[in-house]
């Protein structure tokens, strides 16, 4: 299980790769906005995508878009861990086709909460 | 009394002169009469510009909507959310202060504890022990170990919280960024204003139509009636929407 951290803040990303490597997923790997996260997902090997919201570049729900339109990406478990907390974009995002969204500050206890959400529903089918 | 170019008010000067030396006094009346009105419709005309012009500059400057909006609001908003760094901040630095007092007892414990055992145990090798201090000792080892388990818990569980609490160095620079790019914003309209002040009108730019769903950072207000507070409110509202 390979996890994508997309956030502008090198801070956020090494706290967010913490948390998972205390849920047990070890092999991460991180980008600073869509722009430079579309590259690595497109090289493919990549099970699982974390992203904010507002980055310069290209942002997180453009990057989401990106990914859902892209034919080898359409599938992939989006997470948004963001300070985004309108409810247009909440819902913007949900029909965009996010699995999971987190509005920071955040616990270690809701990251983990939403993660095995994704994956019961993807192993439900 | 229309303006007069230089030959004429020259012309007229000339007549005025003859006029004076003729002592042709009425005459001479007539034509300073006429050069001074000359004089004083230069006068009015420059007057006539410079009270258009400032009239146009003044509607220029009460047009920009963009400028009445950041006086108006994002001045205090940058305002408020520059007290909201305040507040994050010292908030992110007392958590992580009271984790460490919270933590530093625990790992303290551990190594006093464990010295002590250490002692005994090797009193014990040295065989200065008797039985009744060896099982003491004994209880001493025994206690201890599900302790070290419980204390590293604990240990683990505050660090991970020290970890959580520096997510504010991304909440505050979102908000820095905002503020810096205000900054810019006003930086540019003082220039602008300086340019309609130097009569170098530039047009205006198109105005900014709210974006919806535009990237906006940490909501300072959280009592705005489209923003949610929390993660339970995203949780509803997703499950409103069939997650």
């Amino acid at each position: 299980m390979k996890i994508l951290v997309v956030d502008d803040f090198s801070t956020m990303r090494r706290i967010i790769k913490n948390l998972l490597r205390d849920l047990g997923f070890t092999n991460t790997t991180e980008a600073d906005d869509g722009l430079t996260a579309m590259p690595i997902l497109q090289a493919g090997g990549i099970d699982f995508l974390v992203t904010d919201w507002n980055m310069p570049g290209m942002q997180g729900i453009d990057l989401l878009k990106a990914v859902r339109a892209d034919e080898n990406l359409s599938h992939l478990p989006v997470l948004m861990v963001t300070a985004e907390t309108k409810r247009e974009q909440i819902i913007e995002a949900a029909q965009a086709g996010v699995n999971g969204y987190i509005v920071k500050p955040f616990t270690a206890g809701t990251l983990k909460e939403k993660i095995d959400k994704i994956f019961e529903r993807i192993d439900a089918g | 009394m229309e303006y007069l170019n230089n030959n004429e008010l020259l012309d007229v000067a000339r007549d005025l002169v003859l006029a004076l030396e003729t002592n042709d006094e009425k005459q001479a009346q007539i034509h300073l009469a006429d050069l001074t009105q000359a004089q004083e419709s230069d006068l009015f005309h420059e007057v006539g510009t410079l009270t258009r012009e400032l009239h146009e500059s003044l509607n220029n400057f009460n047009v920009d909507p963009k400028l009445i909006n950041m006086a108006q609001h994002d001045m205090p908003d940058t305002r408020a959310r520059l007290n909201f760094v305040i507040k994050t901040t010292e908030e992110a630095a007392h958590n992580t202060l009271e984790l460490i007092d919270k933590t530093l007892p625990l790992s303290d414990s551990l190594k006093d504890t464990a010295q002590k055992i250490e002692d005994s145990w090797h009193r014990f090798r040295m065989r200065e022990m008797g039985v009744e201090e060896f099982r003491t000792l004994s209880n001493e080892i025994e206690s201890y170990m599900p302790n070290v388990k419980i204390h590293a818990d604990q240990i683990h569980e505050n660090l991970q919280e020290i970890t959580l609490a520096q997510g504010f160095q991304d909440l505050t620079g979102q908000v820095i960024r905002q503020v810096i790019s205000l900054v810019g914003e006003v930086e540019n309209n003082l220039v602008e204003l300086v340019k309609i002040a130097g009569k170098h009108k530039t047009e205006n730019k198109d105005g900014n139509k709210a974006d919806l769903i535009k990237a906006e950072g940490p909501q300072i207000d959280k009592t705005k009636a489209n923003v949610v507070n929390n993660q339970d409110e995203v949780d509803d509202l997703l499950s409103s929407l069939g997650f």
